[in-house]
């Protein structure tokens, strides 16, 4: 039987960033695959190649078995691909009869709407997913899983048989988390072909019958999952009663996997298999461990376990290709104190950063890092807590004041907020300076030009001058301008977001040894980043952050694994 | 020195708009009556120039991406309060006068406050004061008060002559040429533009982005306040009427003159260009031969086709070209339904 969809050799690029480099996936009807990897692993950008928002430079998409070009969300939605993303994009104020009949019902000025049979249609799949919503209830007054639900029953209405779910349990409690697996289960009963994006392997491993993980644009493996009996999770020795079950177990139609596939493979070789994610302050390597009888199996390939599939997302990638310190770090330049911020989640974060250290901060998205540069930046002012700058402890309500105090911060998205892309590259590298470069406000063209030469010059800027537009420059350009502007500042304390995401190889080099070397010049650096291999390579230390805290130190170099799980963490359904 | 603009449509804009001011004059010296006396010439500008000086301010509040709608209220509730200073308060009118400048930019800051503040889009705020302002002025005035019989050093202000060019006309090119500076040499201009084009990245550049768009506000009203005491000047009369419409005819003015509405594109001589362009065009029309005496009604008919006709011939390019690349990307899905 040929797969439900089949992509052969995708590649996609964005610019000179290379998003999708060949990757191959297919989905058969009935399953669940999951899709597993890094942020910026490329990810979003095959699902929306799936989903017609994104054409393909190469390689081939078929599906039903039928090739398909020009791939339009139209085209897409005619198809029988569904999305269902992690905020659901329903009309608030439409009810959610109404919501589903304007995503099922034809468009035509001069059709009337048949108000009963769209009720009746919307209470029917609704039904069909066991979901206790009202057809008349506002879709704004759902909460998030409620919409969620409306989301899929507008799938199942549309007659999806390609049901894409992003995160989908990302904002879910645990209990609604166990009755989106049910309705993912019927789903996958009724032969849909379910691709299932998540960063949690507990889900993976509850409820997926296959697992692609990518990695930089590649797929690094595609392998059988089974079904983790919950006698395993049960067995744990010392498991937190924090740690609320993972998943509802497997029954009903997973009873055709076979259940003595855990035991497959050399569970033994592995201590981190069991690792589990540790409160905060626990450090690492107090991963509980289970003692499972390594059965061998003489089928092929084995189903995969937790930590090949951790190893499979972080690669093999040594940190001998980041230039290493070379100093003793200084002084204490930048100190927090149980600094925190309601309004973007921040809390508690008490952390020293010295003169000449490159401190890492680890996590996935939303693990807060972004939100404590910005409140240390004075983006969103901290509520409570203290910064210290040299021993003096100092208030930041505003960016002005951080670059008075000598705090600079190289944002995340640069193509919003690092460079203004409308604007000549000397306009961009002197915004930070202008009190310095132009004295009395009278801007001094001259000045400007020399400073931005220089500044690309430092940089190795690859552009055609100081005047073209900074929305001309490739992305590791544009990183180097942003991070230009910065430096030209003279900071105390740099912190860099997400430096290298979305750059090219060669600019990626060439900025982690201009990190080094201002870590080395004395600059105290707060490297976000979500690239594991690059925060464990040109960190002296790694914070890893779960939500909204500090839950690991560790010191440079440290274990992927370790610093991968610490920032997987608990189950991060309970709200 | 090198100066470039950030966009080269910019200058074509502005090279277009100069033939057209060109092709006016022309054509109106040829057809027109008495279009070219100098008597004329200094009629056209004194007739534009509060126009003119609310467009000047006009130019960087749309910079930034924002919009005043209120300057034009504002003008006419700055001459009624210096109407109401000199006469009932019994100040002189330079003291009036100043104090008026003061309270225009007092109202600029309310603006300023409300969006800067409150995070309230310009649009709204300004369209609540264009109310407020007006609504003000008429109840100051009971609706029907008007202050008259200024003093003639007053009214020098508004009719006289230095050197032979109106008074006002001196004012203004010392005005253009301060907000050309301000604008095109200044870091205030070089923020405004960056506020303009992005304001969440001139936030995380460390510009003082409330600051700067407080500034533009404050500006705006202190040129209306100026141009409340030419308009009096000018008129000799001090009524809650005065002005109205003027924002929008400086807005047009702005636009014409190829700043972009959504801000960061734009110049101060592209803005007088666009004044000059439009006081021609309603003059000219004025001066043509009694045959074709009705073409007066035409000015504001002819201004509207004038600034409909410069923003899309700006724009047709580029919607041609994705016109065409939409066509060309015409998906080719084979209709299956054996999914």
């Amino acid at each position: 039987m040929s797969p439900l969809l089949k992509l052969t050799s995708v590649t996609k690029s964005f610019g000179a960033v290379r998003a999708l480099k060949g990757v191959s996936f297919d989905l058969r009807a009935g399953e669940v695959h999951a899709l597993l990897g890094e942020n910026g692993a490329g990810k979003s950008t095959l699902i929306k190649v799936i989903a017609g928002a994104h054409q393909p430079d190469g390689g081939t998409l078929e599906i039903g078995g039928q090739r398909v070009t020009q791939l339009t969300p139209q085209a897409a939605h005619r198809l029988g691909i569904a999305c269902i993303y992690q905020q659901p994009a329903l009309f608030p104020d439409l009810k959610v009869s109404e919501n589903i009949g304007l995503r099922l019902e034809p468009i035509s000025l001069l059709r009337r709407i048949n108000w009963a049979a769209r009720r009746e249609r919307a209470a029917q799949l609704l039904q069909r997913l066991g979901a206790d919503i009202s057809p008349d209830a506002e879709a704004g007054s759902l909460s998030m899983p409620e919409q969620q639900l409306v989301e899929i029953a507008c799938a199942l209405g549309a007659g999806a048989r390609i049901v894409i779910m992003d995160e989908p349990t990302a904002s879910l409690t645990q209990t609604e988390q166990h009755r989106l697996f049910a309705v993912v289960r019927d789903l996958r009963a009724d032969g849909v072909g379910v691709i299932y994006i998540s960063h949690r392997l507990d889900e993976i491993f509850a409820l997926a019958d296959r697992v692609t993980v990518l990695r930089d644009g590649e797929s690094v493996g595609t392998r059988d999952v089974v079904a983790r009996p919950s006698s395993v999770v049960r067995r744990v020795p010392n498991e937190r009663s924090a740690r609320p079950h993972p998943g509802p177990l497997p029954q009903g139609e997973e009873v055709s996997q076979p259940a003595t596939g855990l035991t497959k493979h050399a569970t033994f070789a592995d201590p981190l298999t069991t690792i589990l994610p540790l409160p905060a302050g626990e450090g690492r390597g107090q991963g509980e461990r289970v003692l499972e009888p390594a059965g061998l199996s003489d089928s092929s390939p084995p189903p995969i376990t937790e930590s090949e599939l951790i190893r499979l997302m972080v690669g093999r990638e040594v940190s001998s290709i980041y230039p290493a310190a070379e100093s003793e770090p200084g002084e204490v330049v930048l100190s927090l104190r149980e600094l925190g911020c309601t309004a973007s989640g921040v809390k508690k974060i008490t952390l020293d950063l010295r003169a000449g250290e490159i401190v890492g901060l680890a996590g996935l998205v939303g693990a807060g890092r972004t939100e404590l540069a910005r409140v240390l930046f004075g983006l969103t002012p901290a509520d409570s807590g203290e910064i210290q700058l040299n021993g003096h402890p100092v208030s930041i309500r505003s960016p002005q004041e951080a670059v008075t105090q000598g705090i600079a911060y190289v944002p995340e998205d640069r193509r919003r907020h690092g460079v203004i892309l409308e604007m000549p590259i000397a306009h961009n590298l002197t915004m930070a300076i202008h009190p310095r470069l132009f004295p009395g406000t009278w801007l001094r063209f001259g000045a400007e030009r020399t400073h931005a030469l220089e500044a690309m010059h430092d940089l190795a800027v690859k552009a055609a001058g100081p005047d073209a537009l900074g929305g001309s420059l490739s992305g590791g350009n544009q990183q180097k301008v942003a991070l230009a502007r910065w430096l030209a500042t003279r900071p105390r304390v740099l912190i860099l977001d997400e430096p290298t995401q979305g750059v090219d190889v060669g600019a990626k080099s060439e900025i982690h040894k201009i990190i080094r070397r201002l870590a080395q010049e004395g600059m105290a650096v707060l490297l976000i980043s979500s690239d594991l291999p690059e925060v464990l390579g040109m960190s002296d230390r790694i914070a890893v952050m779960r939500g909204g805290e500090i839950v690991a130190m560790m010191p440079g170099g440290s274990d992927a694994h370790a610093v991968m799980a610490a920032a997987l963490g608990q189950d991060r359904g309970e709200s | 020195m090198s100066f470039r603009f950030p966009k080269s449509a910019v200058l074509r804009h502005e090279a277009i708009l100069l033939l057209v001011l060109v092709l006016e004059v022309v054509f109106f010296r040829v057809a027109g009556r008495n279009f070219g006396t100098v008597d004329n010439v200094a009629n056209i500008v004194r007739h534009s120039v509060e126009i003119g000086l609310l467009a000047l301010v006009m130019m960087p509040v749309i910079l930034t991406g924002g919009i005043d709608l209120s300057v034009g209220s504002l003008l006419g509730l700055c001459a009624v309060l210096f109407g109401k200073l000199w006469r009932d308060a019994g100040l002189p009118w330079e003291v009036a006068a100043l104090t008026t400048l003061g309270l225009g930019a007092l109202a600029g800051g309310f603006n300023a406050a409300l969006i800067t503040g409150l995070r309230l889009p310009p649009l709204i705020v300004t369209l609540g004061t264009y109310s407020l302002f007006r609504g003000l002025a008429e109840a100051i005035t009971h609706g029907t008060d008007a202050f008259t019989r200024f003093p003639e050093t007053f009214l020098f202000l508004g009719t006289g002559r230095i050197a032979g060019v109106p008074t006002q006309a001196w004012i203004f090119v010392v005005l253009a040429i301060a907000v050309w500076l301000l604008v095109h040499r200044t870091t205030f201009g070089r923020s405004w533009r960056a506020i303009g084009f992005s304001p969440e990245g001139a936030r995380y550049a460390g510009l003082s982005v409330g600051r700067r768009l407080t500034f533009a506000y404050v500006l705006a009203g202190l040129m209306a306040g100026l141009a409340a005491i030419t308009y009096t000047a000018r008129f000799g009369t001090a009524k809650a009427d005065a002005g109205t419409g003027y924002e929008l005819a400086a807005i047009t003015a702005v636009v014409l003159g190829g700043t972009s509405i959504f801000g960061g594109v734009g110049s101060v001589h592209g803005t007088l260009l666009g004044v000059a362009a439009i006081a021609v065009l309603s003059n000219g029309l004025s001066r043509l031969p009694a045959t074709m005496s009705n073409a007066a009604e035409l000015s504001g008919l002819l201004t509207g086709v004038l600034l409909i006709v410069a923003l899309a011939g700006g724009a047709l390019p580029g919607w041609i070209a994705a016109r065409r690349g939409r066509r060309n990307a015409t998906p080719s899905v084979p209709a299956t339904s054996g999914v």
